[in-house]
């Protein structure tokens, strides 16, 4: 295909779409100012093809990207040939008539999107996109458009449907609970349940199979596993979170599963140090689920909710959280060199929850006070890590 | 030398963004639909773009003032950044046309008489104060 035919048809396409879009605005605003409207259309082209005029030469000029000889139609402004206006042409034509044909505006739909923003833990976004960018870097070693994607989607859309899916179904005994609503959760309108589950799925589903299209098998196994576990946890039915110790394991998959796709996706193989790395970081998660389950033990009971800490009870659900802690830190002790520095970074942890050794059921709610250090400390120890990560870039 | 080209790309979306929170244009009027405006805009771009590569259209230059990072062959680092700078641009302009339009009718009808009738949409530039005018314009 040439570039004259490529952007006739790009073109084409937006004028279709744009006037369809536009058609279905003003049927939606009756009271909508149509002249007004296409004035401001024609404006934005017209800046738009200028701006193109000037800028396009210069980056041509630049050297930024130039075009296969014998495929431009022949005439162009300066060195920007005619089929560059169509970019701007076809935005100005379609962007303009979707955001009219959608937008509504108001202090509600703002407070909305930062409800729904809020919902997604952006506090959090990090520790989910972090193990997936540096386990496909280490092995990749290489910037390429399936770590962009890969981390994009384990930012965001795969955060907003974790931990979407997760308030939409608790909104009851959420409700209950004064800890939500923060930092640590938010609560969704229930006429917000809705919009959540169907923007989860419409966000979701295109990085999957986009980040699909980019391995084999192994990997799409993984990212079945990674997306099971997120709708698993809190789906009715399923509601892994409400099955003792499968919510600890389900809670871990949910940030070691982005490192083993990562890892996948670079072409790694799964063999004795990786796995060794991969278990550590597990036993971590699983830890620090069940620590966390521990300051809701008295909501969770009153609200008739299990979890691993309802369970076997506050004093045992602390002890076998150091205990993960410790278990991580010394498989670390095994793993090659930079590993073993990484032990280090159990101790922090330790020493946060340690205190709560002999704690009980009646004051399991003073946990609290560590898991917020503990999300202060999750910043630290990925400093730490990628510290270590950095070392090990070097070493090869 | 090498990131230049990146840095004024994401120096143009931040004054793009300036501009939209200074007059309350596109993110700051309606977040949700902005957003999906830009992924969509975003995502249609770059499939063309994908085409032209395909279609063996599009080649990239070895520029000093671009980083030398590729997404993909013939895709650099710094065109999906170019691409949502072009749809911020491009939004930013059509709203803050379309406010600029609403105004200067506005002021228009003012001169004529209060009882004119495009007073009735109670446009202005003022932040704020415009709820409703980008779409209505």
């Amino acid at each position: 295909m040439s570039y004259p035919l490529l952007a006739l048809i790009g073109v084409a396409a937006a004028v279709v779409c744009g006037v369809a879009l536009t058609l279905i605005a003003f049927r939606r605003r009756p009271r909508i100012a149509r002249g007004r409207h296409l004035l401001a259309v024609a404006a934005t082209v017209l800046v738009l093809l200028a701006l193109t005029a000037v800028f396009d030469n210069i980056m041509i000029a630049a050297g930024l990207f130039h075009y296969a000889p014998g495929q431009l139609f022949g005439l162009s402004l300066g060195f920007a040939p005619l089929e560059d206006f169509s970019y701007p042409l076809a935005g100005a034509l379609l962007l303009p008539a979707m955001w009219v044909a959608f937008e509504r505006g108001g202090t509600e739909r703002r407070r909305d999107f930062a409800q729904l923003v809020l919902s997604s833990r952006p506090v959090s976004w990090v520790n989910t996109a972090f193990p997936f960018g540096a386990a496909y870097l280490l092995v990749a070693r290489e910037i390429d458009w399936v770590l962009l994607v890969g981390v994009i989607y384990f930012l965001i859309p795969y955060n907003f449907a974790m931990y979407g899916i997760n308030d939409v179904f608790d909104y009851e005994s959420d409700a209950a609970n004064p800890r939500k609503g923060g930092i640590e959760g938010a609560l969704l309108s229930p006429r917000l349940h809705r919009p959540t589950l169907w923007i989860a799925a419409l966000v979701n589903i295109p990085f999957l199979l986009l980040l699909g299209s980019a391995g084999g098998p192994a990997s799409w196994a993984a990212l079945a596993v990674s997306a099971f576990a997120v709708v698993a946890y809190s789906a009715p039915k399923l509601r892994f979170k409400e099955r003792p110790f499968l919510d600890s394991l389900t809670s871990s998959t949910h940030f070691v599963s982005p490192a083993v796709v990562g890892l996948l996706l670079a072409g790694a193989s799964l063999d004795g140090p990786i796995l060794l790395v991969l278990a550590a970081f597990f036993l971590w998660g699983m830890a620090a689920h069940a620590f966390g389950a521990i300051q809701d033990i008295a909501p969770d009971r009153q609200a008739g909710i299990r979890s691993i800490a309802t369970a076997i009870g506050a004093r045992a659900t602390a002890r076998l959280a150091l205990l993960l802690w410790a278990a991580a830190g010394i498989l670390m002790l095994f793993a090659p060199w930079p590993g073993p520095l990484a032990a280090i970074i159990a101790l922090p942890y330790l020493v946060n929850c340690a205190p709560y050794w002999f704690v009980n059921d009646e004051n399991s709610g003073t946990t609290n006070r560590a898991w917020r250090r503990f999300i202060a400390l999750n910043f630290f120890s990925g400093f730490l890590a990628t510290l270590l990560m950095i070392i090990e870039w070097n070493q090869v | 030398m090498g990131a230049l080209y990146l840095l004024l790309l994401l120096a143009g979306i931040g004054c793009m963004l300036l501009l939209d929170q200074r007059f309350k244009l596109f993110f700051w009027h309606d977040p949700a639909i902005a957003l999906l405006v830009t992924a969509v805009g975003t995502a249609l771009f770059l499939l063309w773009d994908v085409a032209g590569i395909a279609a063996g259209v599009f080649l990239r230059g070895e520029s000093a003032v671009a980083s030398g990072v590729v997404l993909a062959p013939e895709l650099p680092l710094e065109e999906p950044v170019f691409i949502v700078f072009l749809v911020l641009c491009t939004m930013v302009v059509f709203t803050g046309s379309a406010r600029l339009l609403a105004r200067s009718l506005r002021a228009g009808a003012a001169d004529r008489g209060p009882s004119s009738p495009q007073r009735a949409d109670g446009l202005a530039l003022v932040p704020g104060t415009a709820e409703r005018s980008a779409g209505e314009s």
